[in-house]
């Protein structure tokens, strides 16, 4: 079903420009924003534009991150130089983390390619993929390059990922996706759901993966959610996906991981690329680990900015999902396009379109506050609304 | 450590084709070999933690993995700076982003940004044009020996494969490429050739493009131009200027290399639309370029006058080295490379293994000519000065 849904994307194909965004390979969309490149980051510089439209973290690796890279750059070895990349110092140090095997970790250049991996590998044109809609498109749009069959399971109208619906429909999908908290619908679910799903899934179809991507965890404030690479650790059919992209604040520099257990791990790796992680973010990684006390400052000033973003949408009448990331998603009853595009004008980018949400909703990343505040001035304009409310 | 980690590679073998290696082949096939085979996150256990210590615990000259012994040039490493403020940002956000790349690279040639699929080095370039291109019914042609990284997944996938060895001068025999091509998915031409380091003119592969194009229009041809800038042979030029004519035509290119940015991954391919399309499909794109390589390969591609220092200080070292083993006697490719090929008469094993005692690292075995030839990559003059004397040592000359 959802095939033909997104089967629109494609039809642009590669450097395709439309209206509004830009196609890439795979269909997935970048924004407006990626066809004047050379404006956007001078004007970001001068304060002119803001980035809200990529969950990234706005300010970026920390300082232990950043002179891990600068050593490298001045080692006069110059392992920027080299093929030889210190891949199990980070693996090691994840093994520690995780209190696991290095056997237990598998590296991707980004979270990206784990799920690309994990689609290649567990699913094939009789193997269908199976997600949620509106979920995160990185399986989806490896599944269409193979001839994978894609198949999606509404959302729930509370604005949270149908577990039910999705085990009933699991038995003979080679690989379920589930994203928790969901991109982009901002919502997490229980641990013991999410348990309870697992279980279910693998009742019904035992030989069914399972992916858990959990590239927000650290942003999570619900206590009833839990993490579970412990049962990635030992369940072969389960895999945790993490990444350095979010909290850590490393998009540019590309790496994720898995954590699973060997058997499971080395189907990925035996289809991945194997040099997609470059010596930079390997160091910066590992410093980054050592300093654990940065992301949970980066998880209370984000939950901070999230509070005061979205009860701005509420006191102006605009309902957010309960989100549990480094964005919002809000129902604006106008499609996200004129929202976006509104918002463009005045220099604030924000989410591209989500099917089967574009015409109600759209997703706002979480800047700093005083980014946010500069934005919803911008919002209250757009939308039409009184910026005197929000000061109440 | 190190036993876990042995075990670690065998278990990693389990169930996939090909030898079961122990730790000793790993040392034996280097560092290179070792990651592009098995996967960025094993290591060998020679290698673990030793601040490239050879024997006898002196530093270790790596002229093993064709690397540029200066590292990235200080406008590129002054870009990185630069960047660390938008290293939180994805690589589509900053200025240079990874289409302002695509269209810098594109331009040079007078092509558009559409043409140019960044890749994470060259290497997924060439992963992805095995996947894409290939199939149980349409195979691969490649040289051998020649780079292995197409040959591996291709094996990997149980697609056929036709190996056409190089000729008595070490150069990839092109008529017998082109006869063994029709019906393929997927030509692999590697132009200089690793490890052979020889090179062919613009001429012959004009030709082989034009010849394949019209008698098996289906295939695609991948021309890898990795060592591209460090050719001095004047009957050679890129086959980027083909692409207009030819839709089948992928040409990679890597900032491996004179570029000096192996470890920060970042490599192209360049062709149509429409074949870059099915390329990208089985690429990371749009997330697969690093935003600090871009910028820093933006700065190095613009930076002219160091790529020209550093393609003249390759020349001059290759030549002082294939003097060398010229003058001892020994027969050497016409290296149009980083690198050279020699024949040593003798095991590149045996003669790795002997440079390898007085801190030198040379290349791994490139069967089927590993029982006479080695191959060694240009360090510096002064790590070649170095070099020499022990290569005198090992070869008794």
């Amino acid at each position: 079903m959802a095939i033909s849904r997104r089967a629109f994307l494609t039809t642009a194909g590669i450097g395709g420009a439309v209206a509004g965004g830009y196609y890439l390979s795979g269909g997935r969309l970048l924004g407006p924003w990626t066809r004047d490149p050379s404006q956007t980051m001078a004007a970001v510089a001068n304060g002119a534009r803001l980035l809200l439209h990529n969950n990234e973290n706005p300010l970026g690796p920390g300082a232990r991150a950043i002179e891990a890279m600068q050593a490298v750059l001045t080692d006069t070895t110059w392992p920027a130089a080299r093929y030889g990349l210190p891949t199990g110092e980070l693996t090691e140090a994840l093994a520690g983390m995780y209190q696991c095997e290095t056997q237990n970790i598998l590296l991707g250049c980004g979270s990206t390619q784990i799920l690309r991996s994990a689609t290649h590998a567990f699913t094939s044109p009789t193997r269908p993929l199976l997600l949620s809609a509106a979920s995160y498109e990185e399986c989806p749009a490896m599944a269409r390059v193979m001839g994978t069959t894609v198949e999606y399971v509404p959302i729930t109208s509370a604005m949270f990922m149908d577990l039910e619906a999705l085990a009933a429909r699991a038995k003979g999908a080679g690989l379920v996706f589930v994203c928790n908290p969901n991109n982009p619908t901002a919502t997490v679910l229980s641990r013991t759901a999410m348990d309870t799903f697992v279980e279910a899934v693998l009742a019904a179809s035992p030989d069914t993966t399972i992916l858990l991507d959990e590239a927000y965890h650290e942003y999570v404030t619900d206590p009833d959610y839990g993490t579970q690479y412990d049962i990635a650790l030992k369940n072969p059919r389960v895999i945790v996906s993490r990444t350095f992209s979010k909290a850590y604040g490393m998009a540019g520099l590309r790496l994720g991981y898995a954590i699973g257990m060997p058997e499971t791990l080395r189907a990925m790796r035996s289809v991945q690329f194997g040099m997609g992680a470059n010596v930079l973010a390997l160091k910066a990684a590992v410093a980054a680990l050592g300093e654990p006390e940065r992301i949970t400052a980066e998880a209370a000033r984000n939950t901070a900015v999230r509070q005061y973003t979205m009860d701005w949408f509420s006191q102006h009448g605009f309902e957010p999902t309960d989100s549990q990331c480094n964005f919002i998603f809000v129902n604006i009853g106008r499609p996200a396009t004129e929202f976006r595009e509104g918002c463009a004008t005045h220099g604030v980018m924000v989410g591209r379109d989500f099917p089967p949400f574009e015409k109600t909703h759209t997703r706002v990343s979480i800047g700093t506050m005083e980014e946010m505040q500069k934005a919803t001035a911008v919002f209250a304009d757009v939308l039409g609304v009184t910026q005197a409310a929000s000061a109440a | 450590m190190a036993v876990s980690r042995r075990a670690f590679v065998e278990s990693l073998m389990g169930g996939s084709r090909g030898p079961r290696p122990g730790a000793a082949w790993i040392s034996a096939r280097g560092h290179e070999a070792f990651v592009g085979e098995f996967g960025q996150q094993a290591e060998p256990p020679a290698q673990q933690g030793q601040g490239r210590r050879g024997g006898r615990g002196r530093a270790m000259v790596r002229l093993s993995s064709n690397e540029n012994p200066l590292g990235p040039s200080a406008v590129a490493i002054a870009a990185i700076e630069k960047a660390y403020s938008y290293a939180g940002r994805y690589p589509t956000n900053p200025v240079p982003s990874v289409n302002d790349m695509r269209t810098l690279i594109a331009g040079k040639h007078g092509l558009e940004m559409a043409n140019v699929a960044l890749g994470a080095g060259s290497g997924e370039t060439l992963d992805a044009a095995a996947k894409a291109f290939t199939s149980p019914t349409k195979g691969l042609v490649t040289a051998i020996p020649s780079y292995e990284s197409p040959t591996r997944e291709v094996r990997r996938m149980n697609h056929p494969i036709t190996e056409v060895p190089v000729d008595v001068a070490g150069k990839l025999d092109l008529e017998k490429m082109i006869a063994a091509s029709t019906g393929a998915g997927l030509v692999f031409v590697c132009n200089p050739n690793n490890p052979t380091a020889t090179v062919h003119g613009r001429e012959p592969i004009a030709d082989m493009v034009q010849r394949i194009s019209a008698a098996s229009p289906d295939t695609v041809i991948l021309v890898d131009e990795a060592y591209h800038d460090y050719v001095t042979d004047p009957s050679y030029t890129s086959a980027i200027p083909l692409i207009p004519q030819y839709p089948n035509l992928v040409i990679s290119r890597t900032f491996s290399k004179a570029h000096g940015m192996a470890g920060l991954r970042l490599g192209f391919g360049i062709g149509q639309p429409a074949v870059i399309e099915r390329l990208s499909g089985w690429m990371m794109v749009p997330f697969n370029a690093n935003a600090l390589a871009v910028a820093a390969a933006y700065a190095s591609l613009e930076d002219e006058a160091g790529l020209a220092r550093e393609t003249a200080r390759n020349t001059a070292a290759r030549q002082f080295t294939l003097d060398f083993f010229r003058n001892a006697g020994f027969e050497a490719t016409d290296s149009q490379t980083n690198f050279i090929f020699v024949k040593l008469g003798r095991p590149a094993r045996e003669f790795r293994e002997g440079c390898a005692e007085q801190g030198i690292a040379v290349g791994r075995d490139f069967a089927p000519m590993e029982k006479e030839w080695a191959r060694v990559s240009i360090g510096t003059q002064e790590e070649m000065d170095k070099a020499v004397a022990v290569f005198k040592t090992v070869l008794n000359v």
